[in-house]
């Protein structure tokens, strides 16, 4: 082939891709930038010496430490219940599949304050479920258990649509190799399977976690403020939303930037490490699976 | 060396039916599934590996029924069409997992040797994303091999690999045929693949079979346009292109000789010279260098006749526009049968 012919269709593709990259960049942006302006208000709100000193206060303290470990028994929770409904959904065709994959999704849409009333009525004082709990040690009314039960119904969902697209998109014929190859039906799955889907997963465990911290209506209703019991046993606290969202109404305009700033650097630091785990492959998923 | 019975094999995946199938696979025995898409080649491989239920019939290894046995205990070496590699593992643990779930606590070590066989050493530590086409097959067949498998099922083992990698797989086949005597059953949709390494070809056309036999005796009779077209013959026709040619004309000349599913014959070799003999005559269209020589198609009425390139004392070779001569000879005719449909729901 001659020298003169190949070049131009690379010239052309150059000059067709430079308005490609910066529409691409432009409308990233514009979301980026939309991401981003709020929290820098909030953070310019409040000065750093107050966020520092929101970060002593023993009650904002004590507000981070009982919203992590509710939230870490949600996503726990998510990860027990979440995941094998997901799995289930992908790979075990039932009547009615649809419906069910349509109902899981609903939690996430269900206005915040309704989730509250929902869970009230359901385990209003004296029904049979509230004495099952109560029998159980698991009392939700302004516990721990309460913030739990809330998070885990408006954040589950993200898990199990992750797992669900997660596993869909594992190879059937990498299972059927590993079979073949000499793995019975469990090591496969725990070998290839569930590997294979873990990023999808982990993924939609990290949005279950975000949305459980973030969650304030129902948690208003059921434990807006919570009380010593299970293996929450500090002091008399709330979750950062309630906390944030009762600054805010009583006027604290100032405290309520600095809390929401402090849990933002929080949970800013967790996803960070996680994608900086993720590319340096120290999670269990490799680096390879990145490489296109 | 163990050998394999498929016995009357029947399966069904969703509306397909698959069967029943007979196939006996000694020590060293390369059988080759062909067929349409569609025809069952893949549905009878996974329903070998366990994956698809057998309704009836059984699979004697060694004269044992594992008909029922789950796929694990088989002793196969199962490569699924794509490969089915674990794309989370590095090679070297790709490779050495049949000995990892077999409770080797050095599988790594112990699979070494294989890497170095199939020249993945210097890979080990690799992902598939990081290979190219042939490096992932090396990857799959090695893992197919540390199983220490009594039988081999691979399922299209040449897609997407370039000259020298069939190459070099070819010569794993042999040597899995001749060294280790393990009985080899490939699907595949590749002649050159087929010819050179099976025994014995078993053609399946909608879930039957039909033809089981030595692929010499498949040259001689191809009985359907698939078939035919497999064991190299180019012209093969449809009655329904025949049957555009008008009274006197080669389409009507091979109509009245063609079977339900058409007619194919070999490439005769044509005339340059317009005086030359010969009953038809033709327009050159194409003309394409082969190993072989030039492959020309030259139209003859509504039909393109494949033809080889012409002996000329001169040694001028023809072009497009140039009109030949040629004879089909009537006893290198083969009517074929019709084909039926492909039924779509399994490979």
């Amino acid at each position: 082939m001659s020298s003169g012919g190949a070049p131009a269709p690379v010239r052309a593709s150059r000059r067709g891709g430079a308005p490609w990259l910066v529409l691409q960049l432009v409308l990233s942006g514009s979301l980026v930038l939309l991401f981003a302006l709020p929290l820098y208000a909030l953070f310019t709100y409040a000065k750093p010496a107050e966020i520092f000193s929101a970060a002593g206060d023993p009650a904002v303290r004590a507000s981070v430490y009982l919203t992590l470990l509710a939230s870490g028994i949600a996503v726990l929770a998510a990860v027990v219940l979440a995941i094998p409904l997901g799995y289930l959904l992908a790979r075990r065709p039932f009547p009615g599949r649809s419906v069910v994959e349509a109902f899981v999704a609903l939690p996430v849409a269900v206005p915040h304050l309704l989730v509250g009333l929902g869970m009230f009525f359901l385990l209003i004082p004296g029904s049979p479920l509230y004495r099952l709990t109560e029998a159980l040690g698991l009392p939700v009314y302004d516990t721990i258990w309460g913030v739990v039960l809330v998070m885990v119904f408006v954040s589950a969902p993200y898990t199990v649509l992750a797992s669900d697209l997660s596993f869909r998109a594992t190879d059937l014929r990498a299972l059927e190799a590993a079979r073949a190859l000499g793995a019975g039906p469990a090591t496969a799955f725990l070998t290839v399977t569930f590997p294979a889907a873990l990023r999808g997963i982990v993924a939609g465990l990290l949005m279950t976690w975000a949305r459980a911290v973030s969650e304030v209506g129902g948690i208003l209703i059921l434990a807006y403020t919570v009380y010593p019991a299970g293996p929450y046993n500090g002091p008399v606290s709330s979750t950062v939303s309630v906390l944030v969202y009762d600054l805010f109404e009583n006027g604290n305009l100032k405290e309520a930037a600095a809390v929401s700033s402090l849990f933002l650097l929080v949970a800013f630091t967790l996803f960070l490490a996680v994608r900086l785990a993720e590319r340096s492959g120290r999670l269990p998923w490799g680096r390879g699976e990145l490489v296109p | 060396m163990t050998s394999w019975t498929v016995e009357g094999i029947r399966s069904t995946v969703g509306d397909f039916d698959l069967g029943p199938v007979n196939l006996d696979l000694g020590p060293g025995g390369a059988v080759a599934v062909l067929g349409p898409s569609g025809a069952g080649k893949t549905t009878l491989l996974r329903t070998i590996a366990g994956f698809v239920p057998a309704r009836h019939g059984r699979l004697l290894r060694d004269g044992v029924d594992v008909t029922r046995w789950p796929p694990e205990r088989r002793g196969l070496g199962y490569v699924p069409q794509g490969l089915g590699l674990f794309t989370h593992r590095t090679v070297e643990r790709n490779v050495s997992y049949p000995l990892e779930v077999r409770g080797r606590t050095d599988a790594l070590r112990a699979s070494r040797p294989l890497l170095e066989r199939f020249g993945l050493a210097t890979l080990a530590r690799r992902y598939p994303a990081q290979l190219s086409g042939g490096e992932l097959q090396r990857v799959a067949l090695a893992r197919a091999l540390a199983a220490e498998p009594a039988l081999v099922l691979w399922d299209e083992p040449w897609q997407a690999l370039d000259v020298e990698a069939r190459h070099q797989l070819s010569l794993v086949f042999e040597e899995l045929r001749s060294g280790a005597r393990i009985p080899v059953l490939i699907v595949t949709h590749d002649p050159s693949l087929a010819f050179s390494v099976a025994d014995r070809f078993l053609v399946l056309r909608a879930g039957a079979p039909r033809f089981h036999g030595e692929p010499g005796a498949l040259l001689q009779r191809p009985f359907d346009r698939f078939t035919a077209r497999f064991a190299g013959y180019e012209n093969v026709f449809d009655r329904p292109s025949l049957a555009q040619g008008g009274p006197g004309s080669l389409a009507a000349w091979l109509d009245a000789r063609a079977g339900p599913g058409g007619v194919a014959f070999p490439r005769p070799a044509p005339a340059l010279d317009p005086a030359a003999p010969g009953s038809w005559e033709g327009v050159v269209r194409v003309v394409r260098p082969t190993p072989e020589g030039l492959a020309l198609t030259v139209a003859v009425g509504p039909v393109g006749v494949a033809l080889r390139q012409p002996s000329t004392a001169d040694g001028r070779l023809p072009g497009v526009g140039d009109r030949l001569r040629f004879d089909v000879e009537e006893k290198s005719l083969r009517p074929l049968e019709a084909e039926d449909e492909a039924s779509g729901a399994a490979g």
